[in-house]
């Protein structure tokens, strides 16, 4: 996948992707500026949901795409059971990181395979370990208003 | 000068008789995000019944829901915001917005900021302001949700926007008031006529900014969720006899504002404006300014 990076604004480990308006008119003191695509901190680098919903649009992404009750139980921060999985969509190797989708195609966040998703394998109880789901936006408005 | 009696008097000369209010939850559709049909009919598989406001687009009460309409994943993947039904007016009374370059002056925690860029279809450039580092991020958190890629927010007081060195199409001014008895359970006993005073005082310095930084055929729309007159009609009034502005008219839900308050006689374009009273919303004031244009 393949960003302008004309196009992208850093600002203290954060990046954004701005129009060509926003790109215009922005100045170095923003806090916050058009979409956001992720922050670095100590070299590694974490998605934005924004960003994973870009890439949930691309053919190539590794996804899977999980049950209702899987859904559910995954916004809430819970990993996924290779039984809550209805389909394997790109890598299936172990440590490969996935993008979690719902059966309505929306990305609710992505983990890392741990255990290889073949098939006829003995069934491992965690497939996926949740690594960022979209309930965090409920976790972040609980850490504000405390 | 404060308590329950003496606010209570103040709407009854303004002709408004006290009732206790309970608000019902609204949410509002980012259309952009999601078909309108299509979420109804998902909520309806929740369980969750909605009824739609008559006076607004895209927005709905609930009902009845089994769960917090705040923790579903169609929240979560931002295709509808928890917003206060008369708080959806002021961002509807602009004339256009796409492509256009918008000011939300005072916007944390951004419920306003996501209408308006829903509103312009992500075209266009907001500027979201708060002075409150802790708000803002909730404004980040909001815009990130709902995937708006149009706004950019600083840390700054709307009295300082000419900093920016930017001339505004539309300026949103919902601007820091009292509030009122409706969201607050202890305003009665929290408010005194002094903090009302003082609020009035800071929204005519965000008034005279706004105008300074307004394109000539620009748009600026203010409003309050105070039921006060000083944070309303008087400011306005104020505004069209300092600023060079008057107010235009506007069609929304609510009543025409009026021209005689507490005593005072007040310029004829105060009619445009207009003021709900917490029946079946929160109390809130709205009008729409435009510079005046001198023969």
């Amino acid at each position: 996948m393949e960003l302008d990076e004309t196009s992208i604004a850093k600002k203290g480990g954060r990046y954004f992707l701005l129009n060509p308006e926003s790109k215009r008119l922005v100045s170095d003191d923003f806090f916050y500026a058009g979409a956001y695509l992720g922050k670095e901190r100590r070299g590694v680098f974490f998605p934005s949901f924004i960003l994973l919903a870009m890439i949930a649009e691309r053919k190539e992404a590794n996804k899977i795409i999980v049950d209702d009750k899987t859904e559910w139980l995954f916004i809430v921060g819970r990993d996924v059971f290779k039984r809550g999985i209805l389909q394997v969509v790109g890598s299936r190797r172990k440590n490969a990181h996935t993008l979690v989708m719902n059966k309505r195609g929306e990305c609710l966040g992505f983990g890392r395979i741990l255990h290889n998703l073949e098939e006829g394998e003995a069934k491992p109880k965690v497939a996926v370990e949740n690594v960022s789901d979209v309930g965090d936006f409920l976790r972040r408005e609980r850490t504000i208003e405390h | 000068m404060s308590g329950k009696q003496f606010f209570v008097d103040r709407y009854n000369k303004l002709g408004w008789n006290y009732k206790p209010v309970e608000l019902k939850q609204a949410i509002r559709i980012n259309i952009n995000n999601v078909g309108e049909a299509d979420l109804v009919r998902r909520f309806e598989s929740r369980r969750i019944k909605l009824e739609p406001i008559p006076f607004l687009s895209h927005a709905y009460w609930i009902r009845k829901s089994p769960f917090s309409v705040g923790a579903t994943t169609e929240y979560l993947l931002g295709y509808y915001s928890i917003q206060e039904a008369a708080a959806q007016i002021p961002a509807t009374l602009f004339a256009d917005l796409e492509d256009k370059v918008v000011l939300d002056a005072c916007a944390a925690p951004g419920g306003k900021t996501v209408q308006l860029a829903d509103l312009m279809h992500n075209t266009g450039v907001i500027f979201a302001l708060d002075i409150e580092k802790r708000r803002l991020t909730a404004l980040a958190n909001h815009l990130e949700r709902c995937h708006i890629e149009n706004t950019i927010a600083y840390l700054m007081d709307a009295r300082s926007v000419s900093h920016l060195k930017i001339k505004f199409d539309r300026i949103l001014l919902d601007v820091p008031c009292s509030g009122n008895f409706a969201t607050d359970k202890q305003w009665f006993q929290r408010r005194t006529i002094e903090d009302v005073q003082r609020n009035a005082e800071l929204q005519r310095q965000i008034l005279a900014e706004a105008v300074r930084i307004l394109h000539d055929d620009g748009e600026i729309v203010y409003s309050t969720c105070s039921l006060e007159s000083e944070e309303n009609e008087l400011n306005i009034d104020w505004a069209t006899k300092h600023l060079n502005v008057q107010a235009e008219p506007i069609v929304c839900y609510g009543e025409t504002a009026s021209t005689e308050v507490l005593g005072k006689q007040l310029s004829s374009s105060i009619a445009n404006c207009k003021r709900i009273w917490p029946t079946q919303t929160q109390g809130f004031f709205v009008c729409k300014l435009k510079k005046r244009v001198d023969p």
